[in-house]
């Protein structure tokens, strides 16, 4: 079974994108801020990570960057309110995430790119 | 006779500390109140404040920021970064080299790719010679401005950049400050709220950021410091910001603008000359100069607040520092009253005439003199046996008391309202210098401040006399040529 | 709670000091009363007394024992000038038939002459009397209380002294309510925010779950036929109807409204009406007293986001608000949700468009206006000076082209500050047709206007605005409208701008070109 971690301060956002994950039949593992999800990162090992880029105490950027460092083969979905021409977003592109889902956004559709990704 | 006398002065002074610590009492009551309710309103409107739009919006005012720096070698390219790192849409950063000993220039010129421009501008306000101003090549750094002068102190160095300035408003922060990202546009709105008033200056907190983790500008986790002095200055600022400049706000009263973190509308800065370099208390004085002229020129405005905490600093935990700092806000609220005697119970001044002048000049002034008088005076009623002794040992205590009062409830405000310190541990660390604080910190306090005063009287002749004389008018300043050494 | 009782327990010791007893002595007029006056007094200075005794048959050995060298007399025994009041005392009693003659230093006089010699004595402080002896060894409290109060002098200061302590009570008193109630409202306070917290953290994770698997297992079809008994399941009645979970459960809803897409969100609007969310939102905005501004507000916020079209009507009544949130978030509210082009709402406001509101709005508007065409043009004809300037931005803002014409006819009619805005306007369109109008205004003894005009002929100004703007640099003291002046003949006419930088000898000017030229400031 496949690992995906989830950070996201939002409680119910994080909740709705595990649920349709489950539904999925993957693992899920839900972390609520920057500092966790680093901690989360290396004690998990996950195969797949979900982030968003606005969160307390550590940017998305900063994780995207442990992450790339730590686990570079680990792909990453960005998950955001901020547009796709937003200045942080173009540089989590350039540091090489997977994809970017901007919020709003239908968890079906984040689902199917899940798979993709995984694939 | 002279017994007479003695016993004379003995009544006269009993009567007056008497009714002193009844109005300090009620005042001290009367601001708790009102700052709760402007509390209150300010967390509500802030609930439906959308800060979002303002970074982007064509509608949105042009803010100049001035950073001085004098001998900052040692930190001036990383807080030039976090400045230019700012939230906001149209902003510049103007750092004003005052003349430094030590290589603050050169340290700027390379990592920001600075070159000497034909910089034309308009010396409206008298200052030190300008020796160059300087722009990136680099378009990323297109918002940095950098002035180099000859050495002339605080004021004149923002003087300076006020003659340089584009935007429609000023920040005029210290370089060391850390600025939260989002300061400017919070700091902005009152500005853009306002209809039926000019909204002229607007103030903010200043957070101590001793001991407290800080990351990508913002202050992460808070703790208490660890020196009595520090602990000392958290509670402090508490009721200096979340007690008396909230009160103050409510009835548009506020004197004072934390020199380190102020903004201004720059066309009346530039009305009333820019700041007074002969005082010390340049930050109060222009407040209070701005506030005037606008009661000469008949315009309805409003001096804001705003109680986010957006700017954070490093205050000296060393007695010597600190103790230098206080005679010099001592001396700065001497000459600011001094130089403005003519707003005193003058209603034609409004609020400041009629309650804030009286309120700085009692209790801010005054206050560290009277202290001790009344101190003494009791002494001399006990060692006199006078039976009225009990009542003002009874009133010292109470004093003693209102103290803790005061400060537990700005910091059971800021618990409310913030919740910053979330630590449990230095809470209760808050508590013990509370209850210590009248003791231990206090004298010392009133001490410099009676220094100060001592100061003040020395320093005679030249710009003192013109200080003690006073401004006639709002615009006095402008016909003085400040730069002449006398 | 430990500090208040500290409190109260100073307050005791003040209430509890005894009030100064402060009094006249004054010397008693009847002679029995006199006598045993004197008799307290056990001596006075200068004051003695002879005893007549005009019955002999008197027990000559208490005489002998009481020492009074009696000399006999006409009228009875005699005795020596005695100066021991408390003789009287021992004498065994009136019935004996004793006689007392004062004597003033040693001159025998009337009873009424030694009670003024006493009380002279008394006035000028030669003598202080004393007054009953009470047993002084067992009580020196006691005896402090009934010494007689001395003044330092007079008794001038005797009443201020209650007054002050008067003061320093009601002081106290005043402080120890204020404290207390302070104290109290502060843990009130307090206390409730806590548990509010608690209970908004536990209705979020009861809410969580439900909402979630609604949102997944369940068809919008399924939702909307829903029975209530089922919702209720996800959702218990009896919690729905506590409002602190209602507000968590909108809240969430909302949150989710803004994260999510497509039938999502009508997943979401439609839990919300069932729910009866809707209603509690209308009965928000209804409310009419001022205090609860906020909750208006709260209302306000709800129906914009969730798209509650039906209560339009309701809104538009709120867009004249005396309360400028109201205000602002209704007519937010109302140009999110009118589905017409319609923006009379906006020009009938009677208030002053703020900053703070045109920006909200005009990101509103631009979002709305890619799906509707608004009217504008409505707000040329408000009777508000602010919003008829607030169009005119929204005209340069949103690129209207097309309204140009429009503007052109109103323009010299405008007021000077709606003319600043025009004059953007053109600038931004660079409208070269209306020079004619820049023109005029370069002329204009108003500053701003005149300001806005030069920058506007950078753009759109022809030979003619060179012309005057020369005249008016010769003219011109002020620096920074100089250097505008400079940089649009600049722009206009180059050689024109070298000759006037050049020939002309004057230093700043000469500083302006140079400035002009420089590449790095062309940016600024």
């Amino acid at each position: 079974m496949k690992k995906i971690l989830i950070i996201e301060d939002d409680l119910l956002i994080s909740s709705l994108v595990q649920f349709r994950l489950k539904k999925d039949g993957y693992e899920t593992h839900l972390v609520k801020d920057g500092n966790e999800g680093i901690k989360a990162i290396e004690d998990l090992n996950p195969d797949l990570i979900i982030t968003d880029v606005m969160m307390p105490f550590r940017s998305g950027i900063e994780i995207i960057h442990h992450a790339k460092k730590s686990k570079p083969d680990t792909p990453i979905i960005v998950l955001s309110s901020l547009g796709e021409e937003e200045e942080v977003v173009l540089e989590a592109f350039n540091l090489g995430v997977s994809d970017f889902v901007p919020k709003p956004f239908n968890p079906n559709e984040l689902a199917i790119r899940v798979k993709r990704v995984l694939s | 006779m002279y017994s007479f006398l003695f016993y004379l002065i003995l009544e006269v002074l009993g009567w007056m500390f008497l009714i002193l610590s009844f109005s300090v009492i009620v005042i001290y009551m009367i601001m708790m109140v009102l700052s709760s309710l402007e509390m209150r309103d300010y967390l509500r409107k802030n609930q439906f404040a959308d800060y979002g739009d303002i970074i982007t919006s064509p509608i949105a005012p042009g803010v100049s920021i001035l950073a001085p720096a004098f001998n900052e070698g040692q930190n001036i390219v990383q807080n030039v970064k976090s400045l230019l790192s700012l939230h906001y849409g149209r902003f510049e950063v103007i750092v004003i080299n005052d003349g430094s000993k030590d290589d603050t220039l050169a340290k700027l010129i390379e990592p920001f790719e600075l070159v000497k421009t034909d910089f034309a501008y308009f010396p409206e306000i008298e200052t030190q010679p300008v020796r160059g101003v300087y722009k990136s090549s680099n378009m990323s750094f297109r918002r940095l401005i950098v002035i180099d002068k000859e050495n002339g102190g605080k004021a004149d160095a923002l003087n300076t950049g006020i003659n340089i300035a584009n935007m429609e408003i000023l920040a005029c922060i210290d370089v060391d400050c850390i600025l939260a990202s989002d300061s400017i546009s919070r700091m902005i709105r009152p500005f853009m709220e306002e209809t039926n008033r000019k909204v002229i200056a607007v103030g903010g907190v200043i957070g101590i950021a001793n001991n407290c983790d800080v990351q990508d500008g913002t202050v992460t986790t808070y703790r208490v410091p660890e020196s009595v002095l520090g602990k000392f200055q958290v509670v402090e600022y508490f009721r200096a910001f979340l007690m008396g400049r909230m009160a103050w706000s409510r009835i548009n009263g506020l004197m004072l603008i934390s020199g380190a973190f102020g903004f201004f509308r720059t066309d009346i800065v530039r009305k009333v000359g820019g700041y007074f370099p002969k005082t010390v208390g340049e930050d109060m004085e222009l407040i209070v100069r701005m506030r005037r002229y606008m009661y000469e020129e008949k315009i309805a405005y409003k001096v804001a607040f705003v109680p986010d905490l957006l700017c954070w600093t490093e205050v000296p935990e060393s007695e010597d520092v600190l103790s230098r700092q206080r005679n010099r806000w001592m001396r700065g609220t001497i000459e600011t009253l001094q130089l403005h005697k003519a707003l005193k119970l003058n209603p034609k001044y409004g609020t400041i005439g009629t309650l804030s002048y009286p309120f700085w000049n009692v209790f801010e002034k005054n206050g560290p003199i009277l202290e001790v008088t009344g101190l003494i005076y009791t002494l001399v009623l006990i060692f006199i046996g006078d039976f009225s002794a009990i009542y003002f040992m009874a009133l010292l205590v109470m004093m003693y008391l209102l103290s803790l009062l005061v400060s537990a409830f700005s910091v059971l405000y800021e618990q409310i309202a913030f919740n910053h310190y979330k630590d449990k541990k230095d809470l209760r660390r808050l508590i013990w210098m509370i209850i210590t604080e009248p003791l231990v910190v206090h004298p010392k306090v009133v001490w410099w401040g009676l220094k100060g005063h001592w100061d003040f009287i020395k320093g005679k002749g030249g710009w003192g006399s013109m200080i003690r004389k006073g401004f006639k008018t709002a615009e006095d300043k402008k016909n003085l040529s400040t730069q002449s050494n006398t | 709670m430990k500090k208040t009782l500290l409190l109260f327990y100073f307050l005791g010791i003040f209430l509890v000091v005894p009030k100064v007893l402060a009094q006249e002595i004054s010397i008693p007029k009847d002679p029995k009363d006199f006598r045993t006056f004197l008799q307290i007094q056990k001596e006075v200075p200068g004051l003695g007394y002879r005893l007549l005794i005009p019955d002999s048959s008197i027990d000559s050995t208490l005489l002998a024992e009481l020492d009074l060298q009696i000399i006999p007399t006409d009228s009875g025994q005699l005795s020596g000038v005695k100066e021991n009041f408390e003789l009287f005392g021992l004498l065994p009693n009136d019935s004996l038939g004793f006689q007392v003659i004062y004597t003033v230093f040693e001159q025998a006089t009337a009873d009424s002459a030694a009670q003024e010699y006493l009380a002279n004595l008394v006035r000028n402080g030669d003598f202080v009397p004393r007054t009953e002896i009470q047993k002084p060894q067992n009580d020196l409290v006691a005896l402090a209380i009934h010494s007689p109060y001395i003044p330092v002098f007079g008794n001038k200061y005797t009443f201020t002294a209650d007054i002050k302590l008067f003061i320093v009570t009601s002081v106290i008193f005043t402080f120890f309510i204020f404290a207390f109630g302070m104290f109290v409202y502060m843990l009130v306070l307090r206390a409730k925010k806590n548990r509010k917290e608690e209970l908004e953290a536990e209705y979020d994770q009861m809410i969580v779950d439900p909402l979630t698997s609604i949102l997944f297992d369940k068809s919008l079809e399924e939702i909307k036929q829903m029975k209530m008994e089922e919702l209720n399941s996800f959702f218990p009645n009896e919690l729905v109807i506590k409002p602190i979970y209602r507000e968590v459960l909108i809240d969430r809803i909302i949150g989710l409204n803004k994260k999510m897409k497509g039938d999502f969100k009508d997943k979401l609007k439609t839990l919300y009406h069932k729910l009866g969310l809707a209603k509690v939102s209308v009965d928000k905005i209804k409310l009419r007293s001022s205090s609860k501004w906020h909750i208006v507000a709260d209302g306000l916020v709800e129906i914009n986001e969730m798209d509650l079209v039906e209560f339009v009507p309701e809104v538009k009544k709120l867009t004249n608000s005396s309360n400028f949130h109201v205000r602002s978030l209704a007519v937010a509210a109302m140009l999110n949700l009118s589905q017409k082009s319609d923006l009379s709402f906006l020009r009938d406001q009677t208030y002053p468009l703020s900053d703070w509101q045109q920006m909200n709005y005009l990101r509103i508007i631009k979002f709305v206006s890619q799906s509707k065409e608004l009217k504008i043009e409505m707000l040329f004809e408000s009777q508000n000076p602010s919003i008829r300037s607030f169009g005119l931005k929204l005209v340069r803002m949103l690129g209207r082209v097309d309204l140009l014409e429009k503007l052109s006819q109103i323009a010299p009619k405008l007021g000077d500050e709606e003319k600043v805005e025009v004059l953007k306007v053109y600038r931004e369109f660079g409208a070269h047709m209306e020079v004619d109008f820049v023109n005029d205004c370069l002329r204009s003894s108003n500053k701003e206007l005149m300001t806005q005009a030069i920058k506007a002929a950078r753009v759109v100004g022809n030979e003619q605005s060179v012309e005057i703007l020369e005249s008016l640099l010769l003219n011109e003291n002020d620096f920074h409208i100089k250097m505008l002046i400079l940089k649009s003949i600049h722009e206009l006419n180059d050689d024109k701008f070298q000759e006037l930088t050049i020939r002309n000898t004057d230093s700043s000017l000469f500083k302006m070109r140079k400035h002009i030229l420089d590449p790095k400031l062309s940016h600024v």
